[in-house]
């Protein structure tokens, strides 16, 4: 990091820090600083929602799955329109219209206050630790870059969101997205044409995803049908649909965003912003991946590219012999590639494919070495191929922009869900059960309270979560735990008029329980489990409720 | 930027029928992004 780069990532910090404080002025009031006074455009709620989900993992993780693993990953988000159109029909208008606080606020008028709380205490649990790794991803990049401990730069991150969440509200959470939003692809903009540019002469863009897609790094649609293999169309359509569903329609830090849209019609707009274009974004962000990986078919790679860990071990005798191999392979890679775009035929294409391979067993192999010798079994360097490469190869100014886009995507998700956090705590809990009849600012006081505390509680989460692999995986593997169940409740409350309290609340306990079985005791790939617990919930609810005589009629709404 | 923080004028509900064919256009250009990028992943891996 040079000065230029100093400047672009503290001219970033502050400007939205500021920017997020001087809300404080629309956010006197409950409505205000948990809904916005519902006032708030379409694009900005669209824009909104689109910066809460794009977190730093997307940008780390995401690029660097691509550069390992090809762009398969993009399948998870294709069943991601069709849940947004069964939001707009179905979760938009009914909570709307039922002018709530949180989604499991309408759960007491349709149940009781057993099931608004229990799935209200399941959001914080599963969000307030979710958090901590969503800060953990950009501190990884930092600690890199500064060569500072994680945990300052977890509680650098951390706090400095906590701060403008907890003074702005909803307010600054939404319009810091806006601007993020367009920091992060302008950033990502920049860093896809100067990768292109770096490219030997003589090789084009269209080379590079020649060599990419021998490779099988541009695979985008995989029709297999088994439910060991984690990225398919149908695990897409279907885990995906149903994990989305939970997500954007019974997470608060995303049915927040939308109940602060000016009207039904608006917020429905800005849930089909996401459903246009997410997966065109997702796209662009693992495109990036894949030209990191050309760029270093040209370019002799990192063997390691997490720098601590190389500290640790780099002067032993086997890790030098290593480096010797990955070397030799390297260059062998970089020739076959060469022939290959020189004369595109059959042998040239195996040699490349094989060389490729030898490069791949030969990187397999450093990894290995890398965890036993430092006895860090859940090493894991995926997350390290990015920012790594952004710091090592991008030119003055542009490696600030990006390490400020990282920031941005951090921020803005982070803001989200800390602001979702305190409005469950304080609407849920504090205001339904300790102090019915307080005025505005004493619920607006301790919403700034709760932010404050679930900003230090995740930044705590946050250091044990800096190692724990794949961290976009970790987020959403341990969403899928209680997603699931989660939307399970909601379809009971929407859909099954026969459904009752007792059914809703011992429908979601089994539903949890039952992806903690398939977890545990089966191989199926993690977006299978919010199919699980929604099924499992609605027909354990429905059957549980047949046995309740009495309970409460359907509330419309 | 601005920053709204109040509505100018009442909210305007746009009809039902209007809405589904907005979801119909979301369904159709879904499979046909999607069928772009089967197409994009053929084309440079064949």
């Amino acid at each position: 990091m040079r000065s230029l780069d100093w400047a672009v990532v503290v001219a970033y910090l502050a400007y939205v820090i500021w920017d997020g404080i001087r809300m404080t002025k629309h956010s006197g009031n409950v409505e205000g600083y948990f809904l916005a006074n519902r006032s708030l455009p379409w694009w900005a709620v669209g824009l909104s929602v689109m910066a809460t989900q794009l977190s730093a993992i997307t940008l780390v993780g995401t690029t660097g799955q691509a550069y390992s693993d090809g762009m398969r990953f993009i399948q998870f988000y294709y069943g991601l329109p069709l849940a947004m159109i069964i939001l707009c029909i179905t979760a938009v208008p009914f909570f709307y219209r039922a002018n709530v606080y949180t989604a499991y606020e309408y759960l007491e008028r349709r149940f009781d206050a057993k099931v608004r709380s229990l799935t209200s205490f399941f959001f914080l649990i599963s969000r307030g630790l979710g958090v901590g790794v969503i800060i953990a991803a950009p501190s990884v990049i930092l600690s890199i870059v500064l060569g500072w401990h994680e945990v300052t730069t977890i509680f650098v991150i951390g706090l400095s969101t906590t701060i403008y969440t907890m003074v702005g509200g909803v307010q600054a959470v939404t319009w810091t997205d806006v601007k993020q939003m367009f920091v992060i692809f302008f950033g990502l903009s920049v860093c896809m044409f100067v990768i292109i540019s770096q490219f030997p002469s003589g090789v084009s863009f269209a080379d590079g995803l020649t060599l990419a897609g021998a490779t099988g790094k541009l695979t985008t649609v995989s029709l297999s049908f088994d439910l060991k293999e984690k990225y398919t169309l149908w695990s897409g359509m279907i885990g995906g649909l149903f994990l989305f569903l939970s997500y954007f329609g019974c997470d608060q830090s995303q049915v927040q965003r939308f109940l602060t849209a000016k009207s039904v019609s608006e917020g429905r707009t800005s849930l089909l912003m996401s459903a246009f274009l997410k997966i065109p974004m997702q796209f662009m962000i693992l495109l990036v991946g894949v030209l990191v990986f050309v760029f270093y078919q040209f370019t002799a790679p990192p063997m390691i590219f997490n720098q601590v860990e190389v500290g640790k071990v780099a002067q032993t005798a086997q890790y030098q012999t290593l480096k010797g191999e990955f070397d030799t392979a390297h260059h062998q890679r970089e020739q076959a590639a060469e022939h290959f775009l020189k004369d595109r035929t059959d042998a040239t294409r195996q040699e490349y494919l094989a060389a490729d391979k030898a490069f791949n067993a030969s990187r397999k192999n450093a990894v290995d070495y890398v965890k036993s010798a430092t006895k860090n079994e859940s090493f894991n360097d995926v997350n390290y191929v990015f920012p790594t490469f952004v710091v090592q190869n991008m030119p003055m100014g542009v490696v600030g922009l990006i390490i400020a886009a990282i920031f941005a995507a951090a921020m803005s998700s982070i803001s989200a869900e800390l602001n979702a956090l305190a409005t469950a705590t304080t609407i849920d809990f504090y205001r339904r059960h300790f102090k019915k009849d307080g005025t505005d600012r004493q619920y607006v006081f301790f919403g700034r309270i709760a932010t404050f505390v679930w900003g230090i509680f995740a930044c705590f989460v946050a250091t044990y979560a800096t190692n724990i692999g794949s961290l976009i995986e970790v987020v959403n593997k341990f969403g899928s735990f209680f997603y699931g169940s989660l939307l399970g409740v909601f379809v009971l409350a929407f859909a099954v008029k026969r459904a009752r309290a007792r059914g809703a609340f011992f429908g979601l306990l089994f539903g949890i329980s039952s992806v903690w079985v398939a977890s545990h005791f089966t191989d199926i790939e993690f977006l299978w489990f919010n199919v699980i617990g929604c099924l499992v919930t609605v027909v354990s609810g429905y059957l549980i409720s047949l046995t309740d005589r009495g309970g409460i009629d359907v509330v419309d709404v | 930027m601005k920053h709204t923080t109040k509505p100018e004028e009442p909210p305007v509900e746009m009809p039902d029928a209007w809405w589904y064919k907005v979801y119909f256009a979301v369904i159709v250009t879904t499979v046909v992004v999607i069928g772009l990028l089967q197409a994009f992943t053929y084309y440079f891996s064949s």
